[in-house]
């Protein structure tokens, strides 16, 4: 089975069955991607396939076929992504561990509107949780980030 | 630099060429079994002199990198961007330069339990006299190399400079003269002033923000080896349970599945991948034993049981309230499940985990395996949240007896629910308590009993009150409790402000001018006073809303809240903004202070509103953020966070946001509506508002009562939908479920209306409970 992921193919020999997410942290190495429940409820676990956010604990490898994934280390390597940009700039992160799937989260919603108001970004980013509470944050770091 | 260092440093930009190879860091974390085998030699036989380490807390490279050894644990709090500011600001280091590596498990770091927020305050003169010490030596190389006295030379992001000159050497290029130097004694050397810091007391964003927006931040769960196999275990269902019998064949069919194994704490399987383990698991076949069948309701009755008779209160007492406030268990439920690798190899292990103090971690891991400490490292990695869970190192150990039974490299992890159902809960309590005031309404007297299931002690209160009687008692279910955010502030803090407002409520005095009348405490004054101004305490709201104040003092600061809320008449909560007024003595990096106490009060509002751990039949029913729900985006208030300085010692930050939150929410919420919340989580106590005269309430019932709040009596008044006109019985119970009084009411064509008269009560919240032989009512009332 060949992946597309952050704009490489990549030849895996796995069951068909096993979610997207653990093909990514255990056989790819790309532990960017993290595990938060495995059930679909946390969305830690968010990349996007064919630009649309998804978790990758819920979709089996089979279903996915050409479709291109992007997961965190594929937004930039350099950090230079304008989300990652104003993530640092206005220090949204405490443990950290939820921000790639909020990362993800908010690239999918900015790919289908560029200039988001809070509503559409309270909704976008509705599912996600973060432990730590840096909701206020995440979102003031989308508006700048769309602010570009 | 030790080569066990290399994996463990974190920079906050790349600066090097090829001078040095980081290639394990870069490719993905992929280790050589060679370099796993060099990981536990301490000595890596490194010949040439790379860095320059005078002493265990800071090294300066060839490079002119600047290593800070981190001896707490980063659970995000910003220990690690802290720590490093501290150090680099003394040693005035460039920034840019500076990078961090986290201490091992070892005693020469001293105490590295990461809790109760004493980082900060423990660690704060040691690394500033830390990085003076190696300042000194720096500015004394430079004097030795251009033949000036010390006098002459300064120093300023990590380079010294000749005072009327301008020859200036790197710190790099200072090393070698350095080395030669005797360290001087840390009480030697003198330590900036305040106004002198350039790092200290200005924002710094986390240090690692940069590699967790790439993805490349490393936690406990991200470490891998080439070999790594997976594992997780199944454990009984039941808190007290036994395993009985197994049979394994099935999991053993799961391809990828390597073995099964029997430990103590259940039954591991190891697999090729993550999934695997989990399909393996899936298939195992377990019948347990259910060695204790009970329910939340048991503990809580027999708390109940355990409150006995108070004491009466001074003769001073013009009006008293009693009765109970009530808390729950909570579960840590930290955002990355427990996990850790371990490896054991030819009588050593190797762990790499996510932990509060790898100390235990090591002295745990070696009890269990049978070794020496000395044949343990354990190397600290990110943790993706603590709360106080990580405390204790079930799952290091876990880790650690897997790779021993199956000779693999083990990456052992909980799932969510494995770790909501198994972990040291934040204990659960009641507190009894009565209190009451005198006829000019000042508080005559404070008596409360705390029974718990794990350790709460009842806390005075941060105010005057004269005549405290703090009586405790416990009940043990074998629940396995521990330290949870904040701690035991966390019930004390609610019950004792909740309490403060109910007195200021009796005596008919506004919250904020109660509190602020019955303390001395300067810093206590100083929060009240501006988190009162911010808020514009006193001021209209509209109908429907309500203000909250409460404060706490604590981990060597004094905080204060103010909440703001609304409740519509169908009983829907909305938290609009949360006030906040800290006093940390001194502010070591502003920024992540105000992170940590929005953060916190998230953490308080969720597990205030929604969050339990319940019991039935022996098994903890909440299994994930589906049914111990957490706030998201949409829910969260508005936030308007003041700092004030007040001293030049800092205090921790982690935990002091959390405990008054949660009275100031419940605070605001009987300020709009006048339902006194005595009983976590809120979402137990329906918000519908008592003061309107009539409410819909359902499709099915309509209840309304008046007065509400009441003085001695009220009276109802029912029209049920599916009643056939019998005598209607109802009850008026407290928030114990103890009946006050039992009536039946007559039909009367219509309705059913009824009388009720309780003059001798105590004030607070009371329901009136009544079934249609369909469903069962349960309508609030407010005594005054
Ligand atoms: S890990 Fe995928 S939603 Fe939680
Ligand atoms: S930053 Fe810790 S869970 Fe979001």
């Amino acid at each position: 089975m060949i992946l597309n992921i952050n704009n490489k193919n990549y030849e895996i020999d796995v069951d068909p069955d096993i979610p997207l997410l653990w093909v990514l942290r255990d056989i790819l190495g790309l532990t960017g991607t993290k595990f938060g429940c495995g059930i679909g409820v946390c969305r830690s676990c968010t990349v996007l396939i064919d630009g649309n956010a998804e978790q990758s604990c819920l979709i089996p490898v089979r279903l996915i076929g050409s479709k291109k994934i992007i997961t965190i280390e594929g937004l930039s390597e350099d950090g230079s992504h304008p989300l990652q940009k104003a993530w640092v700039e206005i220090g949204v992160s405490q443990c950290g561990y939820c921000q790639a799937g909020q990362i993800m989260t908010a690239e999918g919603l900015l790919r289908k509107k560029p200039n988001p108001g809070i509503e559409d970004i309270n909704e976008a980013m509705s599912s996600n949780i973060c432990r730590c509470g840096t909701y206020n944050k995440i979102r003031d770091a989308i508006i700048l980030a769309s602010k570009g | 630099m030790k080569m066990s260092d290399k994996f463990n440093i974190t920079r906050r930009r790349f600066i090097f060429g090829s001078a040095l190879t980081f290639a394990g860091l870069a490719s993905g974390f992929i280790f050589s079994e060679k370099a796993l085998a060099e990981l536990i030699i301490t000595n890596d036989g490194d010949n040439k002199i790379m860095s320059f380490a005078p002493s265990i807390w800071v090294e300066i490279t060839k490079e002119n990198e600047v290593i800070v050894t981190i001896a707490r644990s980063e659970i995000g709090q910003g220990v690690r961007t802290s720590f490093a500011m501290i150090l680099a600001d003394e040693l005035d280091a460039d920034w840019d330069l500076v990078s961090v590596r986290n201490a091992e498990g070892d005693s020469k770091y001293g105490n590295q339990s990461t809790g109760g927020s004493t980082s900060i305050r423990t660690f704060w003169q040691p690394l500033r006299l830390a990085g003076a010490q190696a300042k000194k030596m720096l500015i004394t190389a430079a004097s030795l190399i251009w033949g000036i006295s010390e006098s002459n030379c300064y120093a300023e992001k990590s380079f010294v400079y000749e005072k009327n000159g301008n020859r200036k050497l790197s710190y790099a290029e200072l090393i070698d003269k350095a080395l030669t130097l005797p360290v001087p004694p840390t009480d030697s050397v003198t330590l900036k002033k305040v106004s002198d810091f350039r790092l200290i007391g200005k924002t710094k964003w986390n240090f690692d923000e940069p590699d967790i927006v790439t993805g490349k931040a490393k936690y406990g769960s991200d470490y891998r080896v080439e070999g790594v196999k997976f594992a997780v275990i199944l454990r009984s269902p039941y808190i007290h349970g036994s395993l009985i019998s197994y049979d394994d064949t099935e999991a053993k069919k799961v391809k990828g599945v390597l073995g099964v194994y029997q430990i103590n704490e259940g039954l591991a399987v190891v697999a090729e991948n993550s999934w695997a383990a989990l399909e393996g698991r899936n298939a195992l076949k377990a019948s347990w034993k259910n060695n204790s069948n009970f329910n939340s309701e048991d503990i809580r009755n027999a708390f109940i049981d355990k409150i006995g008779v108070l004491p009466n209160l001074p003769a001073i007492t013009s009006k008293f309230i009693e009765g109970v406030y009530e808390v729950p268990f909570l579960a840590h439920a930290t955002m990355e499940p427990m996990s850790a690798f371990a490896h054991f190899k030819d009588g050593k292990c190797e762990v790499w985990t996510g932990t509060q103090n790898p100390q235990t971690a090591r002295s745990d891991v070696a009890n269990a395996l049978g070794v020496f400490q000395t044949n343990v490292r354990v190397n600290v990695l990110l943790s993706g949240g603590g709360f106080g869970r990580r405390h204790d190192n079930d799952y290091v150990v876990i880790a650690a007896k897997i790779s021993k039974l199956s000779g693999h490299p083990i990456l052992f992890f909980y799932t969510k629910e494995d770790d909501i159902k198994n972990d040291n809960y934040r204990p659960a309590s009641i507190h009894a308590f009565k209190v009451g005031i005198t006829a000019n309404g000042t508080p005559s007297g404070w008596i409360q009993k705390v029974i718990s299931q794990g350790d709460v002690s009842p806390h005075r209160p941060n105010y005057d009150i004269p005549n405290i009687t703090n009586l405790s008692d416990s009940k043990s279910y074998g629940i396995r409790t521990g330290p949870w955010r904040s701690v035991d502030y966390t019930q004390n803090v609610f019950v004792n402000e909740s309490l403060m407002d109910e007195l200021a409520n009796l005596a008919g005095k506004d919250p904020y001018h109660f509190r602020f009348d019955l303390t001395k405490d300067g810093r206590l004054k100083n929060v009240l006073k501006l988190v009162a101004e911010k808020s514009n305490w006193g001021s209209e709201l509209p109908n429907g809303w309500g203000r909250g104040i409460a404060a706490f003092v604590g981990y060597g600061a004094y905080i204060a809240h103010v909440v703001e809320v609304s409740v519509s008449q169908s009983g829907k909560l909305k938290i609009h903004k949360v006030y906040a007024v800290v006093d940390p003595g001194f502010a070591i990096n502003p920024g992540n202070i105000k992170n940590q106490i929005m953060g916190a009060a998230i953490d308080a509002l969720s597990t205030a509103l929604n969050t339990e751990i319940t019991i039935k039949n022996g098994e903890i029913q909440q299994s994930g953020f589906h049914n111990f729900r957490w706030l998201t985006m949409e829910d969260v208030p508005d936030f308007d966070i003041d700092i004030i300085n007040t001293s030049e010692t800092p205090s921790g930050m982690g935990e002091v946001g959390f405990p008054s939150v949660t009275p100031a929410l419940c605070n605001a919420i009987f300020d709009a509506t006048g339902i006194r919340i005595r009983k976590l989580p809120i979402a137990q106590t329906s918000l519908i508002s008592g003061t309107e005269k009539k409410s819909q309430l359902s499709n099915n019932v309509e209840f309304d009562a008046f007065p509400i709040p009441f003085d001695a009596a009220f009276k109802v008044t029912i029209k049920l939908k599916r009643w056939n006109g019998q005598k209607l019985d109802i009850s008026i119970v407290d928030i114990l479920g103890k009946k006050l009084s039992d009536t039946s009411l007559e039909f009367d064509g219509t309705s059913y209306k009824g009388e009720f008269n309780f003059p001798t009560i105590a004030a607070g919240a009371y329901y009136v409970l009544f079934t249609d032989g369909i469903d069962s009512y349960s309508f609030p009332i407010m005594k005054k």
